[in-house]
């Protein structure tokens, strides 16, 4: 349908690969990711290995753990993934507008899943899961507080893009910048599988 | 690599065809059951536990393969040193994390 727009237009079909620079930013990206996976992958390992360390009298996995909550919460940032697939897709397109449009979605549903996950802290410590109760509470909240902190730093990222396309417009330069924070948040999200997977359900079942 | 690829300038003339978002909306509905029969799994309550843990495993890896897939378009040709790259790290975690939980308890 917008076949044309890019014959006559500026933007090339998938500006970010346009360039070099675009395409090493890609690739960088992932090496990024990599390092990412393996931090990560020592933050779960560390939560498997002390998990079991309760301690006499503090709240286990089993007894904090609300599903509810982190159902909605997954749901709530899966979608969010999906929104900023579409906003890939309107950037090729070269549907500047729509682009914005779900991008801004996207940083509402982070903000959403974020408000769900400090309510979620906030309860555990008034019921005495706190950092530093236990072997359990430590691993647990630096390995969720982890992702939180990304899920924020993916926020403060995404909205500083859709201020700088606001100004600067789409182009080659922009574009792969929009491309990667999506890689970006996918990622989160992926490691939110994990997350929900290995800390809420393997914790419940225990 | 040894294919000689058509260049970019070559492609116009084809018209680029953009892919819609069926394929995205698929992947997130069945993203969203995978989610669903896990959660569905444990809350539902009494399965024995090693086979809901097996369960879950399975579940969270579909669901990676599918969003990794799709959502960060690594089933798209050009991808090989991201595969490679990612499937290295995978390795590396289930080193870290067979470490850890053996050299700890064992």
């Amino acid at each position: 349908m917008s076949a044309h727009s890019h014959l006559d237009g500026q933007l090339p079909h998938e500006p970010e690969r346009a360039t070099l620079e675009g395409r090493n930013k890609v690739l960088g990206f992932w090496l990024f990711l990599g390092g990412e996976t393996v931090l990560f992958g020592t933050l779960f390992s560390a939560f498997l290995a002390l998990r079991d360390q309760v301690g006499d009298g503090n709240p286990s996995g089993q007894e904090l753990f609300k599903l509810m909550t982190v159902a909605i919460a997954t749901v709530i940032l899966l979608t969010s993934s999906l929104t900023s697939v579409f906003a890939i897709q309107a950037m090729h397109r070269n549907q500047v507008k729509a682009m914005q449009g779900w991008l801004i979605l996207t940083v509402l549903l982070g903000l959403a899943f974020l408000g769900l996950e400090i309510y979620e802290f906030y309860e555990y410590v008034h019921e005495g899961h706190k950092f530093s109760t236990s072997a359990f509470s430590s691993s647990f909240y630096t390995l969720v507080g982890f992702h939180g902190a990304h899920v924020l730093f993916g926020i403060v990222w995404i909205s500083l893009l859709i201020a700088q396309v606001a100004r600067k417009g789409l182009n080659v330069v922009t574009a792969p910048k929009v491309y990667v924070a999506g890689m970006y948040w996918h990622f989160i999200d992926v490691v939110w599988v994990f997350i929900f997977t290995v800390v809420y359900l393997m914790g419940k079942v225990a | 690599m040894a294919a000689n690829h058509t260049t970019h300038s070559e492609e116009p003339a084809k018209r680029h065809k953009h892919e819609g978002p069926r394929k995205h909306v698929v992947a997130y509905i069945f993203s969203m059951l995978l989610t669903l029969v896990a959660f569905a799994t444990v809350m539902g309550g009494e399965i024995n536990a090693s086979f809901t843990y097996i369960l879950l495993l399975v579940m969270a890896a579909l669901q990676v393969v599918i969003q990794m897939g799709f959502w960060m378009h690594m089933k798209d040709r050009g991808h090989l040193f991201p595969i490679i790259g990612i499937l290295t790290g995978v390795f590396v975690v289930f080193t870290i994390v067979i470490m850890a939980e053996y050299w700890t308890w064992w």
